[in-house]
């Protein structure tokens, strides 16, 4: 055998074997290759090894490479992300003072889409419009053929339909659970909380406000809060008490056939707002048109003349500068004349007047040499001090500045101590009246629930003690025998002022289309509550003797809200008047404020 | 006993390897258990929130006070409808009515046979013995 192939190696093969020789030569060369790659020789083997290495090295290395350019590849965990950005944000609770919900979420299914895994697009647009009658077929199509990787399909679906849609089985078509903001209540307290939209966003009131302390921050930079980790806020609204005051309002403005109308209870010692209402207002839950000026809170986004209630202001400043006391007397025999303008009273007494009558009569002539014997700059102080010149800002995003007169001079000062010639928020008027109740502490108006010493802790001293004692002397009067007679409900001690104001009509003051407010503190011994009502346009009715002012529209409503609401915020009716319920002006020298006043009648 | 070490070997390694495959079975099926568990807690609040929507809703002042109107008989409350505790009479001295019944039917001494501590040793144990015949026989 070896002989053979060392023959066959040293000699060449004869030419006449040639043609076998390379058919046999390839046969031999298969032999040969099997014979060396399965050889157990061990000469060999270190190369072969270095091949099998090298084999592997290879499919590592394009393992490796596949897992890198997968990695780099946009893959579906995207899609989550951007379904996370696009479904509405989980909101805390909002809830009234005694933890009744007023906004919550509820989760609702919304079906998606992601346009390029799906097949047949124009399939699956006939079908979705079939399953979801409310689309827009040719919007949907577009919307599908988008190169997005995310589109909506249909927002907050039924139950019935998100089967249908689960049933249909399109492969790029799914459902994603969604929060949406439910408000129980309806119309009860919208002004306050606002509204959010359909992504979760709050456009108004508290809702906006809330977004503003950040949590909208945090959605967008992509921390999604779980409804368990947001801590429900606590709003200074009572849901019953507003209840009442919307319903004896909305009876109110019915009944007087105003066009518009708005109430407000206020914690004198805290600021916070416990009910309040504007009419005509509107549902949360069907978000309306935020730029219909119809439906503005007007309590705080309009600004008004608040008519004879701003007497009240310019009675305190006077009180507290010390040069009048409650036996001052005011000369209103005759109209004041100041250069071709003539300030009248609606009730002329044509006599000296004390401060109590001016109050009682709400006499404008007294109140404007009131104001006049103070001067322009003092009057100007006081009104500034007691934040009535510039913007009110509370929790609530809207808000609007006071008018208040370019050249302020004599005749302005004395129109605007009887509550003409500038224009504030009712509810900034609120707070300087809530001033002159509680003792003198000026409490920015809050729609969170706070305590007293929170609320006193930064508030700027504005008067003396015992001239909003005085104040509190003179609204109960006025409540038991001036022009509040309406509100004096038995048993809750009641003081009040009525204002009307004649509304501008193309520059001139209009004597029969009235803006008409009322503000009732009770008890006014220990003062806790602040109500007002104001009305735009009451009309006159037969049984109010075709009057029109204050204390028959307004006034009339003010106590209703009392009679109801007294019970619900637990004001205890009391059988006996207190005693002594003004015990500072008693010892100064003034012990006639502590006898009840009975009569006066016929203002 | 080399064969031996090696059976006990083989199946130590065998069970263990049982035990290893039942943890680890057992751990994954609890692992799902626990994501289950999370997503029924999850639909339970948001059972509760819908709940507690519908809750607020159904009790809402204006329904109440629609559903009050319609079936129950109340008034506002005023001051007149309302008296201290002092108005109230005076609470009258305590009249058992049924011992004074007792008392006239002339009963007084058989319902309350305790009533006389000095009496009981005294008793005949005989005449006890007889009575509780007696009356057991007229029952």
């Amino acid at each position: 055998m070896t002989m053979d192939t060392g023959q066959f190696v040293d000699t060449p093969p004869p030419d006449g074997q040639r043609a076998t020789p390379a058919k046999k030569g390839a046969a031999e060369r298969l032999r040969d290759f099997a014979r060396a790659a399965f050889s157990t020789n061990l000469s060999s083997s270190t190369s072969r090894m270095r091949l099998v290495a090298l084999l592997f090295l290879a499919l590592y290395g394009v393992i490796g490479g596949r897992l890198v350019f997968l990695g780099f590849k946009p893959d579906p965990a995207n899609l989550r992300r951007a379904a996370a950005e696009a479904v509405a944000a989980a909101r805390p609770d909002l809830l009234d003072r005694n933890g009744e919900i007023l906004a919550t979420d509820v989760k609702t299914m919304s079906v998606f889409a992601e346009p390029r895994r799906l097949i047949d697009k124009d399939e699956a647009t006939e079908l979705l419009t079939a399953a979801l009658p409310q689309v827009d077929a040719h919007e949907l199509r577009d919307r599908l053929a988008s190169k997005k990787g995310f589109v909506w399909v249909k927002r907050e679906v039924t139950p019935h339909q998100r089967d249908e849609v689960f049933h249909l089985g399109l492969p790029g078509v799914g459902l994603i659970a969604e929060n949406k903001r439910v408000y129980p209540n309806g119309p009860i307290g919208a002004h306050v909380l606002g509204f959010a939209n359909i992504d979760n966003v709050g456009i108004a009131g508290m809702e906006k406000f809330i977004d503003g302390q950040g949590l909208a921050d945090l959605h967008g930079a992509g921390f999604s809060m779980t409804p368990e980790e947001l801590s429900p806020i606590t709003l200074s609204l009572d849901i019953k008490a507003t209840h009442a005051l919307r319903d004896e309002l909305a009876k109110g403005v019915e009944h007087f056939k105003a066009l518009a109308g708005a109430s407000a209870i206020m914690d004198v010692n805290t600021g916070e707002v416990i009910a309040m209402a504007s009419l005509p207002d509107y549902d949360p839950n069907n978000p309306p048109d935020i730029h219909d000026v119809n439906i503005i809170n007007r309590l705080n986004v309009g600004v008004y003349e608040m008519g004879s209630t701003f007497k009240a202001l310019t009675v305190a400043m006077a009180l507290d500068s010390g040069k009048v006391n409650l036996n001052s007397r005011f000369d209103a025999h005759t109209a004041l004349t100041s250069g071709r303008f003539r300030i009248h009273d609606y009730h002329p007494q044509n006599r000296a007047l004390t401060v109590p009558e001016v109050f009682t009569y709400s006499s404008n002539v007294g109140v404007a040499r009131m104001a006049l014997g103070q001067g322009v700059e003092k009057h100007k102080a006081f009104l500034r001090k007691m934040g009535q010149l510039t913007r009110m800002r509370t929790e609530l995003p809207e808000s609007a500045a006071p008018i208040v007169p370019q050249n302020w001079g004599e005749l302005n000062t004395m129109t605007i101590a009887f509550g003409h010639g500038l224009a504030v928020a009712p509810l900034q008027a609120m707070m300087a009246v809530a001033a002159l109740m509680n003792g003198g502490y000026l409490i920015t108006p809050t729609f969170v629930k706070r305590s007293e010493e929170e609320a006193k802790k930064d508030a700027p001293i504005v008067i003396k003690p015992e001239t909003s004692e005085a104040m509190r002397y003179l609204m109960r009067l006025n409540a038991e025998k001036g022009t509040a007679k309406k509100v004096d409900i038995a048993g809750y001690f009641v003081g009040g002022k009525t204002g009307t104001a004649e509304k501008v009509i193309h520059g001139h003051y209009s004597k029969t289309r009235l803006f008409t407010t009322f503000m009732a503190v009770a008890p006014a011994d220990k003062p806790k509550y602040l109500f007002m009502t104001l009305m735009d346009e009451p009309q006159g009715l037969p049984e109010t003797g075709g009057f029109a002012t204050a204390a028959y529209n307004s006034g009339s409503v003010t106590g209703k809200i009392i009679e109801r609401v007294g019970p619900l915020l637990g004001l205890p009716p009391r059988f006996e008047p207190p005693t002594q319920p003004f015990p500072i002006l008693a010892r100064l020298g003034f012990g006639f404020v502590n006898t009840p006043a009975t009569g006066g009648g016929g203002h | 006993m080399l064969r031996f070490l090696n059976i006990a070997a083989i199946l130590a390694l065998v069970g263990s390897a049982i035990y290893a495959y039942s943890i680890k079975y057992q751990t994954s099926y609890r692992a799902e258990q626990i994501v289950k568990t999370k997503l029924e807690i999850k639909a339970e609040h948001d059972a509760i929130a819908v709940l507690r929507a519908e809750w607020s809703f159904m009790t809402r002042p204006e329904r109440v006070q629609q559903l009050a109107d319609r079936y129950l008989d109340l008034q506002p409350l005023a001051v007149d409808k309302i008296v201290t505790a002092r108005a109230l009479p005076e609470r009258a001295p305590h009249v058992d009515a049924i011992a004074a019944k007792i008392d006239m039917l002339g009963l007084g001494v058989a319902s309350t046979p305790a009533a006389d501590p000095g009496a009981a040793p005294t008793t005949p144990k005989t005449s006890v013995a007889t009575q509780t015949k007696g009356t057991g026989h007229q029952r």
